[in-house]
C-alpha cells in the first residue's frame, strides 16, 4: 500500500487528506466565509489557511491513524487558484517535504476533480462536465492529456451564481442559497440571454440581464430564471459534446455538480443519448484534500516529482497543459 | 425511420415524393423551460432554412431543401450518403484535403459575413470519398447568423480548433494547419492572420489561460 497526503489549498477552503488505494482514510477541510455581500478575499483567505493550517493537518493525520513519517508522498495544489492560498498549502507541504525527506509531488487541482471523481464513481471512459468556481469545461481523455472539448468563453456558472449572489448581499458561495430561492415558488420564467456557441457557452451577458432583472421582478422569479438559464446552456453544450464524442459515460465533478436541478437536467440528455450518468458524491463535489491526495498517488506512482526548492505554484494551469502519464489511453469508437 | 438522435433534433431518413430524403425534427427538450424552448426551436429552425440556401450562393455544398415546417421545427431535406468528416479522420483517412475543404468552405461563409456556429467535424459529410468527385458538403446550419463582426468569425474558427485539439489530438498539426490554407486561399493571408489573431484572443480571455 501507498499512503499519500494531499493538501488542498487554491480558494476558499484548506483541507488535508490521508489516501492510500483502497480508501479515503481521513479528509479534514477548513473553509474561509467572506462577509455577507463579498467575495474571497485573496489575503483574508489565505491568512485563515495559514492559521488553520496546522490544526487540519493534525486532525488529518489522527483521523487516518497515521504518523507523517509513515506517509510515502506529500501532494499539493499546485494551481490554478488564488495566489496567496496556493502558497499557504505549498509552504506546507515544502515544509513536510524537506523536513522528512518525502517526495514532493504538484498536483493540477482540475486534474484532482477528476480523478476523485473517477474513483468515487467507478466511471471508465467517460466526458467530464468540470463545473466549480473556478472551472467550466468539457472535457475527453486522449494522448496522456484531458481535452477540452467545450468550455465557458468567459465566466463560470460558479462565478454566475456568486457575481449575482452578491449583488443580493449574499457571501460566496452563492449556489445553494439561490437553488433554494429558485424552488421556493417561483415558476414564472423571465426571458434572460441564452448563449450556446457550438460546444461552448457564455454567462457574462446572463449576469448582466439577471442584475438588471432584479429592479423589476421578484428575486425568487429572477433566481428561478437564472438558474433555469444558466444550466439549460450547460445542458445543451453538453448534449452536443456527448453527441458528438459518443461516449456512453458523463461524469459530472466540481462544486456545481451538488446542484439538483443541474443534475436533473443532465439526466434527461443521458437518457436520451443513451449515456450513464455519474455525478461525484456531494461531500466530494467541492474542494477538498482528497482529490489532492487522489491524484498525487498515481502520480508519485508515475514518477512525477519535484525538489521542494523548486516547488512552484501557478495561478494559471489548464488542465490541457498537463500531462497525465497514469492513465490508460482511451479508445475512440468509430461508427 | 430514425437514424440518429442529435443533440439538437431526431433525423429520421424519409421518402419525399419518390425520393429518399432526411426529415430533421427539433423535438422539445426536457430539460429546458417550455417558453425557452419553443422560442429557440423555432427560430434555430427558421435560421438553418435560411442560410442553407444562402451558404450556396456562397459557393458552400449544402443540402437541398425541400420542405420547412417552423410550427413543427422540422426540415425534409436532400439525404447525403457519405461519411462524416469526424469518422473518417478518426479511421484514419488523410485529414489533410478534409481539414483544407473545411477551411475553404469556412472562409467563402466568412466572406460573405455568415457565421456557421457550430464547426464541428461531424457536421461535415464526405460524399463520394476518394473518388475524383469526392464533395465536402456542411450541415447544421441551426446557431448560424450574420454578422460582419471579426470577433464572431474567430469564434467559428475557435470551435473548430477545440475540436480538432481534443476529439482529433493526434492529428491536430495536421489538420489545423491545412484548415487555415485552406481559409487562407480564399480570403488571403492578411485578413487570416487577423482572424488568427482575434482567435489567440479569445483563447487568453478563457480560464486560466493567461499565466498570472
Amino acid at each position: 500500500m501507498t499512503l499519500c497526503l494531499g493538501i488542498e489549498s487554491t480558494a476558499h477552503t484548506f483541507s488535508c487528506s490521508v489516501v492510500d488505494e483502497r480508501s479515503i482514510l481521513s479528509d479534514v477541510r477548513s473553509i474561509y466565509k467572506p462577509p455577507e455581500g463579498s467575495g474571497i478575499h485573496p489575503r483574508e483567505a489565505s491568512r485563515h489557511h495559514a492559521e488553520e493550517s496546522s490544526n487540519v493537518l493534525r486532525e488529518a493525520l489522527d483521523t487516518a491513524k497515521v504518523s507523517i513519517r509513515d506517509a510515502d508522498a506529500i501532494a499539493y495544489s499546485a494551481g490554478p487558484g488564488l495566489g496567496p492560498c496556493l502558497r499557504v498549502g505549498a509552504v506546507v507541504a515544502r515544509c513536510i517535504a524537506s523536513y522528512h525527506a518525502k517526495p514532493l509531488v504538484p498536483v493540477n487541482h482540475a486534474v484532482g476533480h477528476i480523478e476523485l471523481g473517477i474513483r468515487l464513481t467507478n466511471a471508465r471512459d467517460p466526458l467530464v462536465l468540470l463545473v466549480s468556481g473556478g472551472h467550466c469545461m468539457l472535457l475527453l481523455f486522449s494522448n496522456r492529456r484531458w481535452r477540452v472539448i467545450g468550455e465557458t468563453l468567459d465566466i463560470t456558472p460558479g462565478q454566475l451564481l456568486d457575481q449575482f449572489g452578491r449583488a443580493l448581499g449574499f457571501a460566496s458561495p452563492c449556489g445553494a442559497r439561490i437553488e433554494e430561492l429558485a424552488a421556493k415558488k417561483s415558476s414564472k420564467y423571465i426571458r434572460l440571454p441564452y448563449t450556446v456557441k457550438g460546444n461552448d457557452v457564455s454567462y457574462s451577458g446572463l449576469l448582466t440581464a439577471a442584475k438588471k432583472a432584479l429592479s423589476s421582478n421578484s428575486v425568487e422569479d429572477v433566481c428561478y430564471s437564472l438558474q433555469e438559464t444558466a444550466f439549460a446552456m450547460l445542458t445543451e453544450a453538453t448534449e452536443r459534446a456527448l453527441a458528438f464524442s459518443r461516449k456512453d459515460e458523463l461524469l459530472v465533478v466540481g462544486g456545481v455538480a451538488a446542484n439538483k436541478r443541474l443534475a436533473n437536467m443532465l439526466n434527461t440528455i443521458c437518457d436520451r443519448q443513451g449515456a450513464r450518468l455519474h455525478v461525484v458524491p456531494i461531500r466530494y463535489a467541492g474542494d477538498c484534500g482528497a482529490q489532492i491526495a487522489c491524484t498525487g498517488l498515481p502520480a508519485y506512482k508515475a514518477g512525477i516529482m519535484v525538489e521542494p526548492s523548486r516547488a512552484f505554484v501557478r495561478q494559471s494551469w489548464r488542465i490541457d497543459a498537463t500531462d497525465i502519464p497514469w492513465r490508460e489511453q482511451s479508445i475512440e469508437v468509430s461508427s | 425511420m430514425l437514424i440518429k438522435k442529435g443533440a439538437e433534433a431526431d433525423i429520421y431518413l424519409v421518402e419525399w415524393y419518390g425520393r429518399q430524403a432526411i426529415s430533421k425534427v427539433r423535438k422539445r427538450k426536457q430539460y429546458m423551460h417550455d417558453m425557452l424552448d419553443r422560442e429557440i426551436r423555432m427560430k434555430r429552425t427558421l435560421h438553418e432554412a435560411e442560410m442553407i440556401n444562402i451558404a450556396k450562393r456562397a459557393g458552400v455544398t449544402t443540402p437541398l431543401l425541400y420542405f420547412v415546417d417552423p410550427n413543427n421545427a422540422e426540415i425534409v431535406m436532400q439525404y447525403i450518403e457519405g461519411e462524416l468528416a469526424r469518422d473518417l479522420i478518426y479511421q484514419g483517412f488523410n485529414v489533410g484535403w478534409i481539414a483544407r475543404m473545411m477551411g475553404i468552405y469556412t472562409a467563402r461563409l466568412h466572406a460573405r459575413d455568415i457565421v456557421h456556429g457550430d464547426l464541428t467535424t461531424s457536421n461535415f459529410i464526405v460524399y463520394n470519398y476518394g473518388t475524383d468527385d469526392s464533395t465536402l458538403v456542411l450541415i447544421d446550419f441551426g446557431l448560424s447568423f450574420y454578422s460582419s463582426r471579426l470577433e464572431d468569425k474567430a469564434v467559428d474558427i475557435r470551435l473548430i480548433k477545440e475540436v480538432m485539439s481534443s476529439a482529433h489530438a493526434d492529428v491536430f498539426n495536421d489538420a489545423f494547419n491545412n484548415f487555415v490554407q485552406g481559409y487562407s486561399s480564399v480570403v488571403g493571408s492578411e485578413y487570416t492572420a487577423r482572424v488568427l489573431r482575434k482567435v489567440k484572443e479569445i483563447e487568453q480571455r478563457g480560464r486560466y489561460a493567461r499565466v498570472v
